[in-house]
């Protein structure tokens, strides 16, 4: 995928969330670029390692950082004391609309994904893309091995809540086998 | 010991050329990892009282985006996160007042005591889910209130650095014609991977084989020597600008794509530069020492502080003037989007 295309598909992204009343804060596009990327197969191509709040790419964050430079996505700040939001600026949305190939082949996937995640809070994201990741890395274990794994990896996740990510995460690839 | 280590794996002349210097798969983090692994630094650490764990320190020094096949807890993250961090790192703060001072700059400076004392462990701001707070433990490093002043000064410094140092024109076509040289100089060869061959080498190897390569025109790299040597560097074409960035945001490779295809590959050179890392947001802990805000919440003078981008296309000086006419004539067919093609 052209840098062109990956950063329309991030975009494709953060508008899909929003209408799925997503709070876009930078966690939730991380969880969900991931989501993207690892379930429904999309080569976006960042890499993404185990760090804050479950899988993370320092490569989408420095792009997310370069698109606000360049004027593709504006911070939006919330009302005390809520964290801050990203948003689709005006030359992002010229962007899309250059791109209507990109638009049309991603859209089931991100729309899945936008559908599935967009209305979850931080703390549920990062039980899921975490459950993900490690499913990712070891998918033939039991949904209690995983959850297990999750607890070790963060101490904060309780193995119940870890428990029922991996089951959602099951459930959600089943789910996405026929878009993939 | 990690903060110590933290830079002994760069070449000389810093990142100029790193990636296309090293061999494939090699960067000055891979260097550095190698370095504090070696026999010679192993010794070191066992010796120390209580011994040191080499996997250790380069976890710390290096930090989980650059020792990615590394497992890090909680806290080392943590701690890697003051050495190597975005927002607070000591690399960062260390850099900037240094760099500062060697450039007879006061851009750089900020009052990095009163930011290390307030600097806390604290879990994340607060984001709401439907009705409710959805938040996560996971803890980070933020500040206290009254240190938000310090980090602002920083994240300034930061950016003053940036347009006025790190991104002026001048210094960034230097480091162009550096790695050139560099290039020209290994020949088929790549740096040395090897620790032994890879010491010997310093900035005063170099700038002395720069020296003799300017002298001399049968030399590699006599060419980019004398641009150095002789100030005779390439000159600013185009940069980016808020008026054509509106109509292109691709503008400064379609100019330098356009300028290579009328002049040639030798006489054009494309820069850019645009910050790293996310949303310069961290957890803030109120005076009543229980409620942690976000800094961007915080702050109006962080949510304002703009990123540092910049996108240069040089020439080679000798065509500058021809070439400029060239471009201001048909800047706006070069510079005009276009759209995808549907299937």
């Amino acid at each position: 995928m052209k840098r062109s295309q990956q950063r329309v598909v991030i975009l494709q992204l953060i508008m899909a969330l929003k209408e799925n009343n997503s709070w876009c804060g930078e966690t939730h596009i991380q969880k969900a670029a991931y989501c993207l990327q690892e379930l429904m197969k999309v080569d976006t191509d960042f890499d993404f390692i185990l760090y804050k709040h479950g899988p993370y790419s320092f490569d989408l964050c420095d792009e997310l950082a370069a698109m606000r430079a360049d004027e593709l996505l504006a911070i939006k700040l919330n009302t005390f004391p809520y964290g801050p939001s990203l948003r689709v600026a005006n030359l992002g949305k010229e962007m899309v609309e250059r791109f209507p190939k990109t638009i049309c082949q991603y859209k089931d996937r991100v729309d899945f994904i936008a559908r599935k995640i967009g209305a979850k809070g931080v703390a549920q994201l990062e039980r899921l893309a975490t459950a993900l990741y490690v499913t990712s890395k070891s998918e033939h274990d039991t949904v209690d091995e995983r959850a297990k794994r999750i607890h070790d990896l963060k101490p904060h996740v309780s193995f119940d809540n870890a428990q029922i990510a991996v089951e959602e995460i099951d459930a959600m690839k089943r789910e996405s086998a026929n878009i993939v | 010991m990690a903060a110590l280590c933290h830079d002994i794996g760069h070449l000389p002349f810093s990142h100029a050329a790193e990636e296309e210097l090293f061999p494939p798969g090699w960067d000055h983090e891979r260097m550095t990892m190698e370095l504090i692994q070696s026999d010679e630094m192993k010794e070191i650490w066992e010796n120390a009282r209580p011994p040191l764990s080499s996997e250790d320190i380069v976890k710390l020094a290096l930090g989980p985006k650059k020792a990615k096949e590394l497992q890090f807890d909680d806290w080392e993250t943590m701690l890697s996160e003051i050495i190597v961090g975005d927002s607070f790192g000591v690399d960062r703060m260390d850099y900037l007042l240094r760099d500062s001072y060697h450039a007879g700059v006061a851009y750089g400076r900020f009052d990095h005591h009163r930011l290390i004392d307030t600097l806390r462990i604290l879990p994340p701001p607060l984001y709401p889910y439907g009705n409710q707070l959805d938040n996560s433990k996971e803890p980070s490093l933020g500040v206290e209130k009254g240190g938000i002043h310090s980090a602002e000064a920083l994240l300034l410094a930061r950016y003053f650095m940036f347009t006025q140092v790190y991104c002026h024109h001048v210094r960034r076509i230097y480091d162009i014609h550096l790695k050139d040289f560099l290039i020209d100089w290994l020949g088929e060869t790549k740096y040395p991977t090897d620790i032994d061959a890879f010491l010997k080498l310093t900035d005063n190897e170099i700038t002395s084989d720069l020296r003799d390569a300017c002298l001399d025109a049968e030399r590699p790299g006599h060419i980019h020597a004398d641009r150095i040597i002789n100030r005779k560097h390439f000159k600013l074409l185009y940069t980016r600008n808020p008026t054509d960035f509106k109509i292109n945001s691709d503008a400064a490779n379609l100019v330098k794509e356009a300028a290579v295809k009328e002049y040639g590959e030798d006489k054009v050179r494309l820069d850019g530069y645009s910050k790293k890392g996310g949303i310069t947001d961290f957890p803030v802990l109120s005076d009543d020492g229980k409620t942690v805000l976000s800094a961007l919440q915080e702050s109006q003078v962080l949510a304002k502080i703009p990123s540092v981008v910049v996108n240069y296309v040089f020439v080679d000086p000798n065509i500058r003037d021809e070439a400029l006419r060239w471009f201001n004539k048909g800047k706006a067919q070069i510079i005009t989007p276009q759209k995808e093609e549907q299937k």
